[in-house]
């Protein structure tokens, strides 16, 4: 609850609601790249993990896990696969953190312009 | 409260006659091309509650914006849906490409697949695959099981699967357009409560003593 004179009288013009939309638009944004980062990362250790465990195994045999089906493979093969998904990870890590900097970035701005037009009667947080 | 009442009987009376649905009609501005309605910008909230006959009171006008905001809670509700059904399923299909991918692969190096498949759950068979053939059996959906060539598939999959992104995308915006509607009628919302309550601080030190409520 704010005091009476902690109130702001500044009206909402169309342009500070596109700036709010804006932020939300933004925020929904974050949350979504975040959770794909996420989740992307944890895939990404399992197939890490994997690795290790060809190397270790050396067992000129693997049963790779494809679209519900294993395959028979070669250790060479079931390690270049291996290595291409995580190139193709960190690729994708990559460009989803440069988007979540970018949004932050956004963010910020926006920020300064709505507290400086609206105070303490609005607020801007996850 | 039944003050509130009498105004909403009111307004509903008058707006047979010349405001055919007050409550979702005059406070949207036309819809995007998937049918969504576009919620109004307030520039005046006070002109635009004078802009009614008689003049819209706060209820009556935030009642409205509720009822507005609970409906695109249900479009963000079955578009959301929609889209993490489409999140699950592309990566289906990228599965399904690059097996079908590596098949055609394997038979271009003329190399043979041994593979255990499965047979129910916990349960699979051995079974060396004649690639040969160069065919393919590809899941329709509906009971409908299709053999194709692995060229076809691979024509089929990839065709399938870019439809699914431009879905995905389709789904984003409009999501993000629901979004931009939710929270335009909730500062709407905000401010016409924030209106009312400088309204009748002002009519109270107005009115003084004249009136005992």
């Amino acid at each position: 609850m704010l005091t009476p004179e902690e109130e702001n009288e500044a009206e909402v013009r169309r342009e500070d609601q596109e700036n709010i939309n804006k932020f939300a638009r933004l925020n929904a944004q974050l949350h979504e790249v975040r959770a794909e980062i996420d989740s992307l990362k944890k895939e990404l250790e399992r197939i890490d993990d994997a690795s290790t465990e060809i190397m270790m195994a050396d067992a000129g045999k693997v049963l790779l896990f494809m679209g519900g089906a294993f395959f028979e493979t070669s250790e060479e093969e079931a390690t270049t696969y291996c290595e291409d998904t995580v190139e193709k990870y960190q690729e994708r890590i990559q460009s989803l953190e440069t988007e979540e900097s970018e949004i932050l970035e956004k963010q910020d701005d926006l920020k300064q312009i709505l507290y400086g037009r609206f105070g303490k009667s609005i607020q801007l947080e996850e | 409260m039944s003050e509130a009442k009498t105004a909403d009987a009111t307004a509903a009376t008058e707006g047979e006659e010349n405001i055919p649905d007050m409550s979702l009609l005059s406070i949207t501005d036309g819809e995007n091309e998937r049918g969504i309605p576009v919620v109004k910008f307030i520039d005046d909230v006070g002109a635009f509650a004078e802009s009614f006959t008689p003049p819209a009171s706060a209820e009556l006008l935030i009642g409205a914006y509720t009822e507005l905001h609970s409906k695109f809670k249900t479009y963000e509700i079955s578009l959301t849906q929609k889209q993490a059904n489409l999140k699950s399923k592309i990566p289906e299909m990228e599965t399904s490409l690059a097996l079908v991918k590596s098949l055609q692969k394997k038979r271009d190096d003329k190399e043979t697949i041994i593979t255990r498949y499965s047979l129910a759950d916990d349960v699979y068979g051995k079974a060396e695959l004649d690639l040969d053939q160069g065919s393919v059996n590809l899941w329709l959906g509906a009971n409908v099981m299709l053999e194709y060539t692995y060229e076809d598939a691979i024509e089929f999959l990839s065709k399938n699967e870019q439809l699914a992104r431009k879905e995905f995308g389709e789904v984003k915006n409009d999501l993000a357009f629901v979004r931009d509607q939710i929270v335009t009628s909730e500062v709407s919302m905000t401010r016409i409560f924030n209106w009312d309550v400088r309204k009748k601080r002002v009519e109270k030190v107005q009115g003084g003593g004249d009136e005992a409520k």
